[in-house]
């Protein structure tokens, strides 16, 4: 039917018919360059397009519920859970978990719940689940038929303040970790500093530093003893230092510019003062991309102190398992310190449901395989982290492999762990305070850096609730 | 069917591809984020209609004035600062020196490579301790810098690195200049003129529409930048060199502010539009017109 898609092609009244003579047939044996070409460029197509099956991918069996699994961890950490849910895989035959790694997860588990395609199950951050809780984008855990067997009291205190939002639990647990000291003892040694005795205090965190810290003839340092800068990922950690807050739940209060909190901010200001902003930014640069990598500035013994979380750990193990370091809780203000409660943050990732998700009640059956003691001790051992339920096997703490577990676990079950403001605009207000933190580092007033940030804070917090106000309950 | 109706009809059926694509893609999103700059959406929930409070916001906060005004700034030096470079390098290229056509490959190569490769090694050369800068400036018995790190230079490294990517417009530069007929030199060397001379009365304005294609070019590519300070800096420090689009970024992806960010999208579409269209509008009147 030669005229079927005839006016698809526009009559051209000048143009020749195309010949329908043959050409003529190539005789020649030799591979002409053009063929070459063409061949090795199938030969690539081929080879970019081939399928292949990704590390985590496994294969459903047949008449298996299929669980979409999204999570942002990746590496050691993500085999690690490859494993739990292998076993979970193994251990029924109604449903089959599959892990699907996910960066930038934040953002598109949002696009995903938005767009009514979401995964079955989510791994978000702590910080997250009041904003989803808020939203409904999430399903409340207490609606499934065997929630009873998710105990409250079965989690720390604190992780439970971070999975319950407004009376109810919104999320399971997925490991948590707290904020501690590393410190290099050889460097300790070097120093003539005790490295049995990490600094207790602020003041004592400051007179090891500069004991620890060296220049060369220039000025540069050339050696950190410990900077508030490196890594800079946490910039309103330094309030609880000082005994403030961040957030008042009960009256919706943006307090980070409290007299604790400017008196944090002024410490960090005279820490760059001490040391050179110009001098101590340089150093930090240096160090941007290179976290938890053999360059990483505490495993290369370039600060001999750092704040980090119990990841740095599994780093260390196996970057530089000959590395002699200790770790402790955080160096708070001198009149504030227990050895008993030591003060620390702490924070978690969480498991969710998200709204509309294919297969919810199979979804629950994992987060419930995964929430028991058993799967949560392998976890956190594998990923070098303290356990986030309130009882711990006998074996856990003597089998751990992170030789400083003992430091976070005490911050993770000490009454005055923190946690992150509980609320949805938390994101938008850390901004704020790392923009402080660079303001402040480089010479601006604390008091009228942290007034800024509070008020500006504040607005988004009462928008926020003005917004929700709004819509129907 | 008429021949007249069966190619119209031919006509949009190839280019049905585009237009659906056109409908589907662009169309329909720009007018979704116009609903949307009037409410306050996170994706999560359904929108509530803010009326114009997402635009009153704007006028409120000071971090969008801050990332506008880093966002013009950088618009602006990438555009005079591109456009000088370009022209004197593409002039310099033509003079038929030793080796030219390799410099040509070299200032054309920074287009070819990965703009985020580009920025992690400027990141090292800007490095103020171990950086190659600093040590040619301390070679001088100058301190050099904290290139990225300090508010006050930080904008000014991002844009110097503009000036290094600026092969393309290089190319169209010398594509100009090679079109201007050589009638024109001759007739000037037969009046005594001076090489300065011939550039400003010749040159300059033989090439003008090209500069002008550039200058345009280059400012809405400016007002658009993201990626560069995303990875150089982050936006900081304090701030520094936060521009619109990682601002508009941060409120979609990290704050869920559809709305809000909706709204910046269109200020930036529309200023991007006035000025590009003023910028020609001003280039017009110094461009000139073979023939005219």
């Amino acid at each position: 039917m030669p005229g079927l898609f005839s006016f698809l092609m526009p009559r051209c009244p000048d143009a020749p018919m195309p010949s329908t003579k043959m050409p003529p047939v190539a005789t020649a044996r030799t591979i002409t360059r053009r063929a070459a070409l063409a061949g090795m460029a199938a030969a690539g197509a081929v080879g970019a397009l081939w399928p292949y099956t990704p590390r985590f991918r496994r294969s459903v069996p047949r008449g298996r519920i299929e669980l979409t699994y999204w999570e942002k961890w990746t590496g050691r950490e993500g085999l690690a859970l490859q494993q739990v849910i292998d076993d979970f895989n193994a251990s029924q035959s109604r449903s089959f978990v599959h892990l699907v790694p996910i960066g930038d997860i934040d953002a598109k588990a949002m696009v995903a719940i938005g767009g009514g395609d979401p995964p079955d199950l989510v791994g978000l951050y702590s910080y997250n689940v009041p904003g989803y809780a808020e939203a409904r984008a999430v399903l409340p855990l207490d609606t499934f038929p065997a929630a009873d067997r998710l105990a409250a009291d079965a989690y720390l205190p604190g992780v439970r303040n971070l999975l319950w939002h407004e009376g109810r639990q919104w999320a399971g647990v997925n490991t948590c970790y707290t904020l501690a000291l590393y410190y290099n003892k050889s460097l300790f040694r070097a120093a003539d500093l005790d490295p049995q005795s990490p600094p207790r205090t602020i003041s004592a965190l400051d007179e090891a530093a500069q004991r620890l810290t060296t220049f060369d003839s220039q000025r540069r340092i050339t050696q950190a003893g410990f900077l508030q800068n490196l890594p800079w990922w946490w910039p309103y950690l330094w309030p609880f230092l000082f005994g403030g807050s961040l957030y008042d739940e009960s009256s919706a209060a943006a307090t980070i510019d409290s007299p604790a909190g400017i008196a944090s901010f002024e410490w960090l200001r005279a820490s760059a003062a001490r040391y050179g902003v110009a001098a101590t930014r340089a150093y930090a640069a240096g160090y941007g991309r290179s976290m938890h990598s053999a360059n990483d500035p505490f495993i290369s013994a370039a600060s001999a102190m750092i704040v980090q979380g119990p990841w740095l750990g599994n780093f260390i193990a196996s970057l530089a398992p000959t590395l002699d370091y200790g770790v402790a809780p955080l160096p708070v203000a001198d009149n504030l310190v227990d050895d008993s409660a030591p003060i620390g943050l702490l924070e978690c990732d969480v498991l969710m449901i998200p709204r509309g998700c294919p297969h919810p009640q199979e979804a629950f059956d994992f987060l419930l395989y995964h929430q028991s003691q058993p799967v949560q001790e392998r976890l956190a051992a594998a990923h070098f982290k303290p356990s986030p339920l309130a009882r711990v096997s006998k074996n856990f703490m003597s089998t751990h492999p992170h030789p400083g577990i003992a430091a976070h676990e005490a911050i993770a079950r000490s009454p005055r762990a923190r946690v992150l403001p509980r609320t949805r605009t938390w994101k938008q207000y850390s901004d704020l305070t790392m923009s402080a933190f660079d303001a402040v580092w480089a010479g601006a007033d604390p008091a009228v850096t942290l007034h800024d940030v509070a008020r500006r804070a504040q607005a988004l917090i009462d928008n926020a609730a003005a917004i929700r106000a709004r819509r129907p309950a | 069917m008429t021949p007249a109706r069966r190619n119209i009809l031919s006509g949009l059926l190839w280019t049905s591809p585009f237009l659906i694509g056109f409908a589907v893609f662009l169309l329909a999103p720009l007018c979704m984020s116009l609903y949307v700059s009037f409410t306050n959406y996170s994706l999560l929930e359904p929108p509530v209609s803010v009326g114009l409070d997402n635009y009153e916001a704007m006028a409120h906060d000071p971090l969008f004035w801050k990332s506008v005004r880093n966002t013009a700034i950088y618009a602006a030096a990438c555009a005079m600062f591109g456009m000088t470079v370009s022209v004197l390098v593409a002039v310099l290229l033509e003079q038929r020196l030793r080796g030219s056509a390799l410099v040509r490959a070299l200032v054309f190569l920074p287009t070819l490579i990965p703009v985020v490769s580009a920025s992690i090694g400027w990141m090292w050369l800007y490095n103020a301790q171990h950086g190659l800068f600093n040590a040619v400036l301390g070679l001088a018995g100058i301190r050099g810098p904290d290139w990225l790190g300090d508010a006050r230079t930080a904008m000014l490294s991002l844009v110097l690195m503009s000036a290094w990517m600026v092969g393309s417009y290089v190319v169209i530069c010398t594509a100009a200049l090679r079109g201007v007929p050589a009638a024109l030199y001759e007739a000037a060397d037969l009046d005594g003129m001076g090489p300065l001379a011939r550039f400003r009365n010749i040159t300059l304005p033989m090439i003008s529409p090209a500069l002008a294609f550039n200058a345009v070019m280059s400012i809405i590519w400016g007002l658009q930048v993201f990626a560069v300070p995303l990875i150089m800096t982050r936006g900081g420090p304090d701030n520094a060199t936060t521009v619109l689009s990682m601002y508009i970024y941060s409120a979609a992806f990290s704050y869920g502010r559809m709305g809000y960010a909706s709204a910046l999208g269109w200020f930036q579409l529309l200023a991007t539009m006035v000025l590009a269209a003023a910028a020609w509008l001003v280039l017009k009147r110094f461009v000139h017109e073979r023939g005219a």
